[in-house]
C-alpha cells in the first residue's frame, strides 16, 4: 500500500513534473547522449539543459559517464518503476478499498437480513 | 469564508464518492469497528495487519496493512476528531514515521431509499502534499491527473527496456 513518502521519491516527482525533464528522459530512453545532443533539438540554453540534469541525477534518474571529455547522459529507470509501483499503490488504495467495502456490506445486508425482517 | 478560502481548500482537497446498495448503518458499522474494518480496508493483497480502534471522539486509531512479502508496512493512523452515527466519521491520518504530514479524513454516509452515497473527502495540508499523494497538479477530476502521471512513468519504463 502507499508507503510514507522518501525524500528520493520526492525528488523522483518533482523531477517528473516539469515537461522539458520528461522530453529529456523520453530522449535518454532512446540511448545515451551527451549534453550537446541534448540541447541541440531543444530552444533551450546548455546551461538550462544542464541545470535540468542536475534535477534528474539528484532524483536518481540519470547518471552520467566517467569519461571527462564528453559524459555521456544516461536513463537509470529504477526509480521510475519505483514511482509507479506507488502511484498504483495509492490509487489502488481508494478504489480497491472501496471495491472491497462494497462485497463486505453486502455480506453484512445478508446477515442483517437473516436476523431481522427487511426494512422497507 | 472568502472565494480566495474556498478555492484554496478545493486545491488541497481529494473528494471521492461511491454510492452502495445498502443502508447508512451498515456501512458506518463496516467503519467503526476493527472486525469489520479488516474485511475490507486497503487494496486487495494488502490487508490489514495491525487494526486498533478506540471509536468515539477524541479516541485514536492504528492500522498498518501487510503485501505478499510479509512484511507489515509503516503504521498510520491518527484521532477521531467527529463522529455522528450512521451520518458521518471525521479522522485524522498520517504516517507514524512522518506525523507532521497530516491529513484530515472526512467519511459522510447519506441514506435514500436504501441506497447509500458515501463521500470520502480527503484534505491534506497543502496543494504541494496533495499532488505529491494524488498526482502532479495536472489532473482535472479525482483520479486523471494520477493517471496521466502513471501512464508518464508507465511509458518511460517501457521505453527504458
Amino acid at each position: 500500500m502507499i508507503s510514507a513518502a522518501t525524500p528520493p521519491l520526492d525528488l523522483v516527482f518533482a523531477a517528473l513534473a516539469d515537461p522539458t525533464r520528461r522530453a529529456i528522459l523520453a530522449r535518454l530512453a532512446a540511448g545515451e547522449a551527451t549534453v550537446n545532443e541534448l540541447v541541440a533539438p531543444t530552444d533551450l540554453s546548455q546551461p538550462t539543459v544542464s541545470k535540468h540534469l542536475k534535477v534528474l541525477e539528484r532524483a536518481g534518474l540519470v547518471s552520467r559517464g566517467r569519461e571527462a571529455q564528453f559524459r555521456p547522459v544516461r536513463l537509470n529507470a529504477a526509480p521510475l518503476a519505483e514511482a509507479d509501483r506507488w502511484l498504483g499503490d495509492y490509487r489502488r488504495f481508494f478504489t480497491e478499498s472501496l471495491d472491497r467495502l462494497d462485497a463486505y456490506v453486502n455480506e453484512l445486508k445478508r446477515k442483517e437480513g437473516r436476523h431481522v425482517s427487511k426494512r422497507k | 469564508m472568502s472565494a480566495n478560502a474556498n478555492r484554496a481548500s478545493a486545491d488541497r482537497a481529494l473528494v471521492i464518492t461511491r454510492v452502495y446498495d445498502a443502508p447508512a448503518h451498515l456501512l458506518f458499522q463496516a467503519w467503526s469497528q476493527p472486525e469489520h474494518l479488516m474485511k475490507w480496508f486497503g487494496p486487495v493483497g494488502w490487508p490489514l495487519s495491525l487494526c486498533e480502534v478506540d471509536f468515539r471522539k477524541g479516541g485514536r486509531y492504528r492500522f498498518a496493512m501487510t503485501g505478499s512479502s510479509g512484511q507489515q508496512n509503516t503504521p498510520f493512523g491518527g484521532e477521531y476528531l467527529e463522529i455522528v452515527p450512521d451520518r458521518k466519521i471525521v479522522f485524522d491520518n498520517a504516517f507514524e514515521n512522518n506525523p507532521a504530514k497530516k491529513m484530515v479524513m472526512t467519511i459522510t454516509f447519506e441514506e435514500r431509499d436504501g441506497r447509500t452515497t458515501l463521500t470520502w473527502h480527503t484534505l491534506f495540508l497543502s496543494p504541494a502534499m496533495k499532488d505529491e499523494y494524488v498526482g502532479m497538479g495536472i489532473e482535472a477530476g479525482a483520479n486523471s491527473g494520477l493517471d496521466q502521471l502513471g501512464d508518464v512513468v508507465v511509458g518511460l519504463k517501457q521505453a527504458a527496456q
